[in-house]
């Protein structure tokens, strides 16, 4: 559909697919259908050379005389280890008695996020909320407030930003930090593991749960929507 | 989904006679020259903006600008979806976004140049109107003005 548009402008566009029935049906003019989940678009991370393959494959459509055009890159590029997608908060059982202090369990994961940094050469998705990591351990307890029903509001809050999308950002940045400091000592961890973790055996993960049954029992769609992009 | 001659026959038949919603026929625009003279630009679906911007918000039909020679340490993800695994992007924005692939082609000569600025809308709408009429067709308009040839379209 974005295809289309672009089209329409005079732009000729091929697409990397990932659901093949959309695609049959929406009829872009040349697309590539991947064996890879959501999130994995280019095949997998740091490996160049299986992007470079998936990328050849697309550009090639750009040559195809007429369209639509869809074509499959090799089923056995599919990557086995990771499922389809990532399994949720609602899947995945809260380990007896996670007990802990989710400030300073953030503020630990500061040290372990310093050796991602140093892996990354820097890399960080931080930057969502607009808070600091070094601020993030401090706005653990607006979010328990919050999740224990109060009224209450963050002075980091930016005043263009209502509080559902100020604290969905907040949750965005508190996992990054977390996602990030798992992958600073096992830096081929992958996404179904790492939350599997979160969600499993953290105390941010317990408190991020109660945030989110708050902003659902809210009701507003702003609330709704803010609830369903913190856990599902 | 598995594949139809796969498929017992009554089940073949089945998903051959559903009447499919057909596109009537869409705009198709031929490369005009090789790719190695051609500028191509990334347009993605997958949230992505510098670190900095505004953040997309639900439902958010808009689009992001993402210089062609921003380094890739500054592009973050703000999609609002949690129905995609975000290890990969943490760990390579090319995943979503292959900049430095691009980048790669061009110095060996398969590809003419990266755009000036490629673009980013957030993906897994309902209602994509607001793309289809408006941000959608501006972006096209954008890259034509820019002297892109080409747009290579990328999902979450």
């Amino acid at each position: 559909m974005l295809a289309r548009a672009l089209e329409a402008e005079g732009i000729a566009t091929t697409s990397i697919s990932m659901v093949r029935e959309h695609t049959e049906k929406v009829k872009p003019p040349r697309a590539l259908f991947v064996p890879f989940p959501f999130g994995h678009a280019l095949g997998r991370a740091e490996d160049p050379a299986l992007q470079h393959r998936v990328l050849r494959a697309a550009l090639d459509l750009l040559t195809e005389p007429a369209g639509p055009v869809l074509r499959d890159f090799p089923d056995d590029a599919a990557l086995d280890t990771e499922p389809p997608a990532p399994t949720q908060a609602s899947a995945i059982k809260s380990v007896a008695a996670v007990g802990g202090d989710a400030m300073s369990e953030a503020r630990s994961m500061i040290g372990q996020h310093e050796q991602w940094l140093a892996r990354s050469g820097g890399r960080t998705a931080l930057g969502p909320s607009g808070v600091t990591r070094e601020a993030l351990p401090g706005l653990v307890p607006f979010l328990k407030s919050f999740a224990d029903g109060q009224t209450v509001d963050a002075a980091e809050r930016p005043a263009d930003v209502p509080q559902a999308g100020f604290i969905r950002y907040l949750a965005d940045d508190l996992k990054t930090l977390y996602w990030e400091g798992y992958l600073g000592t096992k830096p081929q961890a992958g996404g179904d593991e790492i939350a599997r973790w979160f969600w499993g055996e953290t105390a941010l993960g317990q408190l991020l749960r109660r945030v989110r049954d708050r902003l659902d029992a809210a009701g507003d769609p702003a609330s709704k929507a803010a609830a369903f992009g913190v856990a599902r | 989904m598995p594949r139809l001659d796969r498929l017992p026959e009554a089940n073949r038949a089945n998903l051959l006679n559903l009447p499919m919603q057909v596109n009537e026929s869409s705009p198709y625009t031929p490369l005009p020259r090789p790719l190695a003279a051609c500028r191509l630009a990334i347009v993605t679906t997958a949230g992505l903006h510098r670190r900095g911007d505004r953040p997309f918000g639900p439902g958010e039909q808009g689009y992001r600008i993402i210089p062609g020679d921003l380094a890739s340490i500054e592009i973050i993800q703000s999609h609002t979806s949690l129905g995609f695994d975000r290890a990969p992007i943490m760990r390579d924005v090319n995943i979503s976004f292959p900049v430095d692939r691009l980048r790669e082609l061009v110095a060996r000569g398969e590809l003419g140049a990266v755009a000036p600025n490629h673009y980013s809308f957030m993906g897994a709408q309902r209602d994509l109107a607001g793309i289809q009429t408006t941000t959608g067709p501006e972006v096209g308009r954008r890259l034509r003005e820019e002297g892109v040839q080409a747009a290579l379209i990328t999902p979450t």
